[in-house]
Parts: C-alpha cells; sequence; structure tokens
C-alpha cells in the first residue's frame, strides 16, 4: 500500500488508521467474508457513511477478490432494494443505524454484516485473492435518464489507471493531506481515497460538508493540502465573512467538478484563496474522471474544463459521428483505459453508451453531453443531451421525482425542471396540476417528496397550476416551466 | 451604536426556534424538536441552513460572526443559538 506503514493513511473524526493498520483491517474483513462465503467477483453492497469503517470495508472487498457497490446510505429502502437486486449482492456491509433498512431490502440470500468489527475476527489471515487487471473491482451506481439505477461497471484496470492518472494531473505527493467531505459513495469521493491511498498521502474524512466553520477548522488545524469540493461547497464558503484573510499556507490544491463552476466564482475562489491552484474538472461516473484545467489556465479561460486526462483522448462529434473543429457544438467521445465495461447485467454490445472504437476489441464512451472546443482544444461544456438536473453537484433524473410526485393522491400531471441558482448550481423546481375537485398543497408535497427522495432530489419549489402548459403536440412544455420562477 | 438589539435571553430562544419552524421544520411536521436536539443530525437543517441561520442571527440581532464561529457548538441546536447570541451580546 505504502512505503510508510506507520503514516496516517486515514482520519476521521477523533479516530485514525495508519497505512499498516488500514493493511490488517482490510485483510482481517476480507477472511471474514471469505469465511461468509463470498466468491471471487462476488458482489458486496457497502452501505456505510464517510468513516473508517467505509474505509476498510473498500479494500477488505478488494482484497477477499470480490467487487464493492458503494450505495449511500441516505438512500430510500424501494431504491435500495432495486440496487441490491440488480447487482446480486453477496453480502451487505452495513452499520447499526441502517441494519433495519437494509434487512427489509435485501434478498434472504444476501449476508448482512452490521458491524464489520466482527467481521473476520479470530480468523487466520488468508493469503488474499489474486486479482488482475481485467477482474470486477466496483458496480457504482448512476440515475439514468429514466430515473432507474445503473450499475457502471469498473475492473482492477479501469480504477487504477484513473487513479494514477488523478495523481499525476493533480502531481499529488505522500505530503498530501486532503480533505474530502464528498461522500465515499459517489464516484468524486470515492477517488479521493483510492488516490490517496495509492499515493501515500493522508485522507481527512469528514461525514460531510457539514458546518462551514468546521471545515475551515480543518484546512487550518489539519493542515490541509487540497479540497475537493463541488459547487454549492466553493459557494458556501465564499459566502462566509472572514476567509480572505485567512492564510491556509498549506492549502495549495483545490478541485471543482459534479457541475460546472460560474465564471464569477471562478474569479472569487482566485481572489479570495490565490495561492492554491484551482483545477476545474469534468467527469461521469461511465469513466469517473474526463477532463481538467490545468491550473495555470484558469485566469484566462475561467469556463473550461480543459484536457483530456493523462493517457487518454477526446473529441467533440455531429450526429453522424464526424468529428468537428474548433467552436462547433457536438456530442463529446472519449477514449482510454478508464471507459467502464458496461452497466451491470446489460450486454455491453447494445448499450448506446458504448461504441465500437478504432480497434475491433475496443469500446469509447458517448458522454451524451453537449460541448464545443476552442482553437487551442480547450473544452467547454455546453449542454447536456437529456434532460438531467444538476443540483448541489449531483445528477437528478426528473423522471425520478416526477414519479415521487405521480406516487400522490390527487396529482395529475407532473413535470420538474432545473432552474439556474447561484447556490445549487440547478435548483429542482416541480410543477403539478391537481385532479378535478382536489387541492393540492405545495408544502404537503415537498414534504411527501422528502420522505420518498433523497435529500437533493426533494423539488425546492413546487407550484401548482390548474393545468400545465402544453406543446402543440400535447407533450409538457418543460421549456416554459423552466421559466417560471419563484412567484 | 452599541444598543443591543432583540429581547431577552427568552425572547431570543421564541425567535430562534420560529425561524427554524419556519424555514427548516415545515418539511418534516412530525418532528418534535427540543431545544437541545441535533439540528444537523437529526437532518433539519444542511451546510446552507448553517449559512441561513448565520444570516438571521447577524441581522437580527446584529451579531458579527466570523467564518470560524459557523460550527455544531454554536449553531447545532436552539440550546447552542442561544448561548453565542448571548454570548457575543454580552461581550462583541
Amino acid at each position: 500500500m505504502a512505503s510508510r506503514p506507520d503514516t496516517v493513511a486515514v482520519v476521521a473524526g477523533a479516530r485514525a488508521l495508519t497505512f499498516a493498520e488500514l493493511d490488517r483491517e482490510a485483510n482481517r474483513v476480507a477472511a471474514g467474508l471469505a469465511g461468509l462465503g463470498v466468491g471471487l467477483g462476488e458482489r458486496v453492497a457497502l452501505v456505510l457513511p464517510n468513516d473508517l469503517e467505509m474505509v476498510i470495508a473498500v479494500y477488505g472487498v478488494l482484497r477477499a477478490g470480490a467487487a464493492f457497490c458503494p450505495i449511500n446510505p441516505t438512500t430510500k429502502p424501494a431504491k435500495l432494494e432495486r440496487i441490491l437486486e440488480d447487482v446480486s449482492a453477496a453480502a451487505v456491509l452495513c452499520d447499526r443505524e441502517s441494519a433495519e433498512i437494509v434487512a427489509t431490502a435485501a434478498s434472504p440470500r444476501a449476508a448482512i454484516v452490521s458491524d464489520i468489527a466482527e467481521l473476520g475476527a479470530g480468523a487466520a489471515p488468508g493469503a488474499g485473492a489474486a486479482m488482475i487487471g481485467p477482474d470486477l473491482a466496483a458496480v457504482i451506481y448512476t440515475s439514468g435518464s429514466t430515473g432507474e439505477p445503473k450499475g457502471v461497471t469498473l475492473t482492477h484496470s479501469n480504477m487504477s489507471f484513473v487513479a494514477d492518472s488523478i495523481i499525476e494531473y493533480l502531481e499529488m505527493t505522500e505530503d498530501d493531506r486532503i480533505l474530502c467531505v464528498l461522500p465515499l459513495s459517489f464516484g468524486y469521493g470515492l477517488y479521493q481515497l483510492l488516490t490517496c491511498v495509492r499515493c501515500g498521502a493522508t485522507l481527512v474524512l469528514e461525514r460531510g460538508f457539514g458546518a462551514p466553520g468546521r471545515i475551515i477548522q480543518l484546512l487550518e488545524e489539519s493542515r490541509i493540502t487540497g479540497l475537493p469540493a463541488v459547487p454549492t461547497i466553493f459557494q458556501v464558503l465564499l459566502s462566509l465573512r472572514g476567509l480572505a484573510d485567512r492564510e491556509l499556507p498549506h492549502l495549495r490544491l483545490l478541485t471543482n467538478a459534479g457541475a460546472g463552476l460560474p465564471e464569477p466564482v471562478v474569479r472569487s475562489i482566485r481572489e479570495t484563496l490565490p495561492n492554491a491552484a484551482l483545477y476545474l474538472m469534468y467527469g461521469q461516473t461511465e469513466c469517473q474522471r474526463v477532463c481538467y484545467l490545468p491550473p495555470a489556465e484558469a485566469d484566462r479561460r475561467p469556463t473550461s474544463v480543459g484536457i483530456a486526462i493523462p493517457g487518454t483522448e477526446v473529441w467533440i462529434e455531429d450526429d453522424e459521428g464526424k468529428p468537428v473543429g474548433p467552436g462547433v457544438v457536438g456530442e463529446l467521445m472519449v477514449r482510454g483505459p478508464h471507459v467502464m465495461q458496461g452497466y451491470w447485467g446489460r450486454d455491453p454490445g447494445s448499450e448506446q453508451r458504448l461504441r465500437t472504437g478504432r480497434w475491433p476489441w475496443e469500446r469509447v464512451l458517448r458522454s451524451g453531453d453537449l460541448f464545443r472546443r476552442d482553437d487551442d482544444g480547450y473544452l467547454y461544456f455546453v449542454s447536456r443531451r437529456d434532460d438531467m438536473i444538476k443540483s448541489r453537484g449531483e445528477k437528478v433524473a426528473p423522471r425520478e421525482v416526477e414519479e415521487a410526485l405521480h406516487a400522490f393522491a390527487g396529482v395529475r400531471d407532473a413535470a420538474v425542471v432545473g432552474v439556474p441558482h447561484p447556490m445549487l448550481g440547478e435548483a429542482i423546481h416541480a410543477h403539478v396540476s391537481p385532479n378535478r375537485g382536489v387541492e393540492l398543497d405545495p408544502t404537503v408535497l415537498r414534504r411527501h417528496c422528502a420522505a420518498m427522495l433523497e435529500s437533493h432530489m426533494v423539488p425546492q419549489l413546487v407550484v401548482v397550476h390548474e393545468e400545465l402548459p402544453r406543446i402543440g403536440s400535447g407533450k409538457i412544455d418543460r421549456r416554459k416551466l423552466a421559466e417560471v420562477s419563484d412567484e | 451604536m452599541t444598543a443591543v438589539q432583540g429581547g431577552t435571553e427568552k425572547d431570543v430562544r421564541v425567535e430562534v426556534r420560529a425561524f427554524i419552524e419556519d424555514n427548516f421544520l415545515y418539511m418534516s411536521p412530525d418532528v418534535e424538536l427540543g431545544d437541545g436536539d441535533d439540528l444537523l443530525a437529526a437532518g433539519i437543517i444542511d451546510s446552507l441552513g448553517f449559512v441561513e441561520l448565520v444570516e438571521e442571527v447577524e441581522s437580527r440581532y446584529g451579531v458579527p460572526v466570523a467564518d470560524i464561529e459557523i460550527t455544531e457548538e454554536n449553531f447545532g441546536s436552539i440550546d447552542s443559538i442561544v448561548r453565542y447570541v448571548e454570548r457575543k451580546r454580552a461581550a462583541p
């Protein structure tokens, strides 16, 4: 794992693990999983918050020769059940808090472990399974445009390649101390762990982005060198009084992904924290990371997400599949050892997001996002091809929110749109119309959504209309609805 | 101007609770919020909620809040917010 076994690998609150301890704990979990009958290549779901147990679980599963499937512990029971069934999890590692929901959602065949400290206690350490590059390492679920979760399959080769590529362009070393408030169940968060462990850096792990003052304290007291963030985190930090006056001499690295940063925010970050290099990046679960803007360009091209990550290639195509020149908008295509193998349980050959590449054995990834590039080859995100919303750096499928609204008695039509919002990136606005004779209360509908959906999917605004506006073909006029803001 | 804005400690408690109920709690009508309950752990506020609470405290009580003070110790529950406001008003 690292050349310095006694160095701290991960800090979480008052607890910490050295590399040697992480190694030992991962071996224990691996032995425990083997004892439960988890075989090579089987999937183990991890329904755990950001804490040492999650870190140990990730490496324990890999060492057992199995693949991990990280799931945010705030996932609602119905979705959890769909994911556990889709991935046919052989075991689920969770904590006492989520044990009850997991027990309801998991198949009776799955082993449920609600305290990983008990796993493999007293078991003889195994030799560890010899996995090689093409073996399955992880299945990470992402929302498809229809709202149903799809499991991105990643091999050991996929993951180690991306981790090395990121370490290279961020120039990470074992002296780095990275503060991670992003969920480890999310690719952007997970790679903070994978890159730190791989290069021997220290990961300072928080349960989430809670009280902003806590983050400032950690930046100072834990001598943080790198802060990976999504736009909402930057917006909150920049809104604080006093940040510009802080020295933060250790902070050398800021990264943004999950959603684009508006240009004024980029400028404000540069003015407030001029000594930290700002990396504007773009990625998606299907290959984890696509491109990054070298920080020297941030002042000159603040709206660009840069160039392909090292060892990969990107280009922009028109609808006929022909590459287009500078200034022309088309779909971004991605080629390299980071491209996923397909979605779990589906035939990769029939998958629209993958296409045959330059060689007959090769598959390239269609990003599904529209981009253009400038004369120097730097990339600019234009829009999504589908109608997915990006709120707080997370993807939200309007369909999934609409289904939740439809599940409320008395809702006849529901349309959910994303509306630009200074803090959230996009705010989620829901427009509904009632069945005849029914009165709908927006607050009650928001509560209903909060009970059915993860918090980042709950609409900030619900507007009740007598009728939803429609275009000529009878479809709901989403564009018009997107223009209806707070009234 | 050094005049203390707002009323007594009891008034602050009532006002802070009303602000939280109006702005955050209406989403969770079944929650019986105690003065000592952890707002973050209960999922009542998130990081954006902290920012809203800070803006309210600054504007209503004229108390400037430094970035590093926006912690759970100072803003994590109704009790802690009341304590924080009282302390700052006593020694601004």
